[in-house]
């Protein structure tokens, strides 16, 4: 009986690779799966074997129908693409019907790039608070008690109590004071990307009362300026194009000693000058070594660690990417479809 | 600049330059043949607010960028003796005021010279006459304010200097008017008229007019943070309160003095009437500071020498003397604020060195903590946002600071603002539905809407900074979709991210709002607000704290499956959890039991009848069925239709 299918089984696999169309493949069919085809005569046969047998041989029959049931389909398949002309005409130009497709908001698909481009070289991506003590945003960078920046006119304060020692409570201004709670678990080296949301009292239309940075830490032993450049350049590629280039040049913040503005040579007019850029470049935002008083305070001593640090503006380097140029940054948070659905 | 500054480098490349290794020139203006600089000079540089400052950097960093140059100090003369002896009395404040110049002269007003007017205008100042020009053009030579008052307007011929208070009142030079809130720094006469509101601005009763004859040219070094506080409550932003809150060098107001009574004698034939005063009651203290070579090395990443860095740092006007291995600098008095610690001469060396000249070099990886991909939450949001995406929804961004209106819960507990930017951003949220149903009204023409946010909501805390919970929120406005939809959305997140004992329960009499629970915790809402428009509403956080990436295997069953449909009548109050927990718990071999479609009071169930031993047969699967039935009678009084 074994015998008897396994011939079976060879004889119409080999017939059905041979067909040419499918009504060739319905004969076939017909002749071994149909009504009085040769393997349903087989299974009839089955109440002819002893009990011990029927369970077996009942089970290698159902996997040769199946078998052939396949090879007729691929056949068929086959036989069907091949007869194009067979095919009704139809308007090939009308839409597909679509799986349904929404959209990422342009900042979080910037921070997932950002993300990916800094994690590559060994950077972690960290989440602090938002609403956070002076000390964090301002005491422990190294801002003197009556800085601009701690002004009623430019940063949000909380409506609460001051802390003793850490002053009052207030929206970050910006994501800085990752790096003093990144540096106070005093875990070296540290290689932090903190992205977050920051916050100024401001509103325009180049600004906005809350926007996102990102903020890059690198603290370790001998870390210099050349460590910087060579991360500034790296991102400058990897986000803007291998065409772009980077460069450092004097800028001052309280929080870090030499400070750099950091710029990316002009997409538009490859760095020659024009309308859009200053002088072949547009400004990427600040970098800088860490400020020795900024380790200190953090308990970190800057005789053994140094180290950068670097804080951008996610829309702003979203905003400079070419065949972007957003001119109205509220036009990132004033929801309208039409322009979500862009991105 | 090129009456200071001896070179043959050209104004770009001088502007090029300056950019790399100073300030950066923002815009070049040509002008008739000389060229108009735009510079953003930073906040600790005050000392380059002018011609002369930028002559001397210039000079400075010019020869390492490969041009010969030479600074020309300006030449200040002496004033010639006094004539007529008048009085003028001063008294000043040395908390208010760090030094105080002033002298009187005897002038004529007419129009300024062209050489002082044209300067002037180039440079964005508007030239009024010869006697107030001269003032602008010292803070624009020099870089330190300088202001004039009509002498024989100031009653008494007496200035004191004081704090003001509350409430006092004044009018500028511009014929606005003031409240002073307090604490500005100003000049009252014998009588006690207000007179100048120091540092900022001139006050109208005590300028010049065309008829001045006499003058005080009068130059203050004020307290820096006073100058802000006032120009900022005031909103008044002149060019000289900008540069005087920054903080200029008093070791220049002399100088100041000095060189704008020789304009007065060179273009309004002035003379001296009254001995020069001089209030300097705390001299400035000359700092130097100490660098180690190593350091200098380790942060500018090259082997850089100690010969080279003294050589730039004299260029930039320090005294400096060399051990083997340390640098000690004494600072010039213009840059006494900005230099103070070794860092501080390391940016000066490196700077004008070049950081175009520094290599760049990715730093080593030494070591990093490995890695939990499971609780990466950075991760789960982006994969849920992406999945969100892909069922077609479209993420937005909502500023979390709220207006009253749009805050939801008791007021006294909210977390507020102190300083709030209008009525529209007073309250930071405790809630993203109110932001979510605002976009679906800004967006009114759009039928269709599925819309989701993640960011923090806030609660109060005492005594500790407010509890930020990550939250994810959802809406559906659409035609074709409804509750279950939305329900849906929620239970096949959780399905992606490994968590299987989400549940649903009313939230009150009636199911418009939705409880979702994670086990016995609830963790969010959904909300009803019309059949086609719906919202959820859940605590990211612990969403994610029961994510898992954990998967189980089991072995596929070599025996098939035998499915069968079963409708069911005769009760609505069963709930379809408690239906499918009847049929699977009376067989084992009962592998899953979905709810295939509903008709009025009909609902079919679609069961699937498995055994792992062997294939069932139609006789097993009629036992199992009809202890279903009787059980599903027996329980919850329903029978086939």
């Amino acid at each position: 009986m074994k015998q008897k299918l396994m011939t079976i089984k060879n004889h119409a696999v080999s017939l059905i690779l041979d067909t040419k169309d499918a009504k060739e493949l319905e004969q076939i069919k017909l002749q071994f799966l149909g009504k009085s085809g040769s393997l349903t005569q087989l299974m009839k046969e089955i109440t002819t074997l002893a009990p011990e047998e029927r369970k077996e041989i009942g089970v290698l029959i159902n996997e040769t129908k199946t078998i052939l049931e396949e090879a007729i389909t691929t056949a068929l398949t086959k036989h069907t693409t091949v007869k194009k002309e067979n095919l009704a005409q139809f308007d090939v130009t009308e839409p597909g019907k679509r799986p349904s497709l929404g959209h990422i908001h342009p900042v979080t698909q910037a921070i997932e790039e950002i993300t990916s481009i800094f994690e590559k070289i060994g950077f972690s991506r960290v989440r602090h608070p938002e609403i956070e003590w002076d000390w964090y945003a301002f005491g422990a960078l190294n801002f003197p008690d009556n800085h601009p920046a701690r002004d009623d006119w430019e940063t949000f304060f909380i409506k609460q109590e001051k802390d003793p020692k850490k002053g009052s409570v207030l929206l970050t201004p910006h994501t800085s004071s990752g790096q003093i709670r990144e540096m106070e678990k005093g875990k070296f080296p540290i290689q932090m990307l903190n992205i977050a949301k920051t916050y100024r009292r401001q509103s325009d239309a180049s600004h906005v009362p809350m926007f996102h940075q990102f903020e890059t830490l690198f603290i370790g032993e001998n870390i210099s300026i050349t460590h910087l450049k060579g991360v500034l350049d790296y991102f400058v590629k990897s986000y803007f194009g291998q065409d772009r280039v980077s460069r450092i040049r004097p800028y001052h913040f309280q929080f870090t000693e030499p400070s750099f503005e950091t710029d990316v040579s002009c997409g538009v007019c490859k760095g020659k000058g024009c309308r859009l850029c200053k002088e072949g470049w547009l400004e990427l935002g600040g970098a800088g070594m860490v400020h020795p008083n900024v380790l200190k305070n953090c308990g970190i001593d800057p005789t053994k660690y140094s180290g950068f640090a670097s804080g951008w503006g996610v829309e702003r380097v979203l905003a400079m990417k070419e065949g972007v140029n957003i001119d109205d940054v509220r036009l990132f948070y004033a929801n309208r479809m039409e322009f979500l659905e862009q991105f | 600049m090129r009456d200071h500054l001896k070179t043959k480098a050209t104004a770009h490349e001088i502007a090029k330059a300056m950019s790399l290794t100073s300030v950066s020139i923002e815009r070049m203006e040509e002008h008739k043949k000389d060229f108009i600089f735009d510079i953003e000079i930073t906040t600790n540089r005050p000392d380059l607010m002018s011609v002369i400052g930028l002559a001397r950097e210039a000079a400075a960093i010019l020869p390492h960028n490969g041009h010969e140059a030479e600074f020309i100090s300006p030449k200040i003369t002496k004033p010639s003796p006094v004539k007529n002896n008048v009085s003028l009395e001063i008294i000043s404040d040395d908390l208010l005021v760090n030094r105080m110049c002033a002298a009187v002269l005897d002038v004529t007003l007419k129009n300024s010279p062209e050489f002082i007017s044209e300067r002037l205008e180039t440079s964005g100042i508007r030239s009024l006459n010869n006697i107030v020009d001269v003032t602008n053009y010292i803070m624009r030579t020099i870089g330190h304010t300088a202001h004039v008052f009509d002498y024989d307007r100031i009653k008494g011929h007496s200035i004191t200097i004081r704090e003001a208070k509350k409430g006092e009142s004044i009018t500028t030079l511009d014929g606005k008017s003031y409240i002073l809130e307090g604490g500005d720094i100003i000049a009252v006469d014998k009588e006690g008229n207000i007179i100048d509101l120091l540092g900022i601005m001139g006050l109208e009763n005590s300028v010049v007019t065309e008829n001045t004859k006499r003058i005080v040219l009068f130059i203050n070094n004020n307290n820096t943070h006073k100058m802000r506080q006032t120009s900022m409550r005031h909103n008044i932003r002149t060019e000289a309160v900008q540069m005087n809150e920054k903080g200029l060098d008093p070791e220049l107001a002399l100088e100041a003095l000095y060189c704008g009574i020789s304009l007065y004698e060179e273009i309004a034939e002035g003379q001296l009437m009254a001995p020069i005063i001089d209030i300097y009651p705390h001299k400035k203290s000359i700092e130097n500071v100490t660098v180690s070579l190593s350091e200098i090395q380790r942060i500018m990443g090259i082997p850089l020498s100690l010969t080279e860095s003294q050589k730039i740092l004299n260029q930039l006007g320090f005294k400096t003397t060399v051990t083997k291995e340390t640098l000690t600098a004494i600072v010039p008095s213009y840059r006494a604020d900005d230099i103070t610690i070794p860092e501080d001469l390391i940016e000066e060396v490196a700077r004008v060195y070049g950081y175009h000249n520094l290599p760049s070099i990715l730093p080593p990886v030494v070591s990093i903590d490995p890695v939990s991909i499971e609780n990466d939450m950075f991760r789960w949001e982006t994969r849920v946002k992406n999945a969100l995406k892909y069922w077609g929804f479209t993420e937005v961004y909502t500023y979390p600071m709220v207006s009253e209106d749009m805050y939801e819960g008791p007021l006294e507990s909210a977390v507020a603002l102190s300083n709030p930017l209008g009525e529209e951003f007073v309250y930071m949220r405790r809630t993203l539905i109110p932001n979510l149903l605002k976009i679906v009204e800004d967006n009114r023409n759009v039928d269709t809407l599925h819309l989701f946010e993640i960011a923090n909501i806030y609660e109060a805390r005492e005594k500790d900074l407010p509890k930020e919970i990550r939250t994810l929120a959802l809406v559906i406005k659409n035609k074709t979709k409804d509750y279950f939809d939305m329900k849906g959305v929620i239970e096949q997140l959780a399905q992606d991210c490994g968590i299987n004992n989400l549940t649903f329960g009313t939230g009150g009499s009636t199911s418009l709002e939705t409880r979702i629970y994670l086990g016995k915790n609830e963790i969010g809402r959904m909300e009803i607000l019309d059949e086609h428009f719906i919202n959820a509403e859940i605590n990211f956080d612990l969403f994610l704290s029961h994510v898992s990436i954990k998967k189980t295997y089991t072995k596929l069953s070599k025996f098939p499956s035998v499915f069968e449909d079963i409708t069911l009548i005769g009760n609505n109050k069963a709930t379809h959890e408690v239906i499918v927990e009847t049929i699977k718990n009376t067989s084992k071999l009962v592998r899953a039991v979905t709810l295939n479609s509903k008709f009025k009071d009909a609902r079919t169930y679609h069961i699937e009848y498995q055994d792992k031993e062997k294939n069932l047969s139609s006789n097993d699967v009629k036992e199992i069925r009809e202890n279903i039935l009787s059980s599903l009678h027996k329980n919850l009084s329903l029978q086939e239709k």
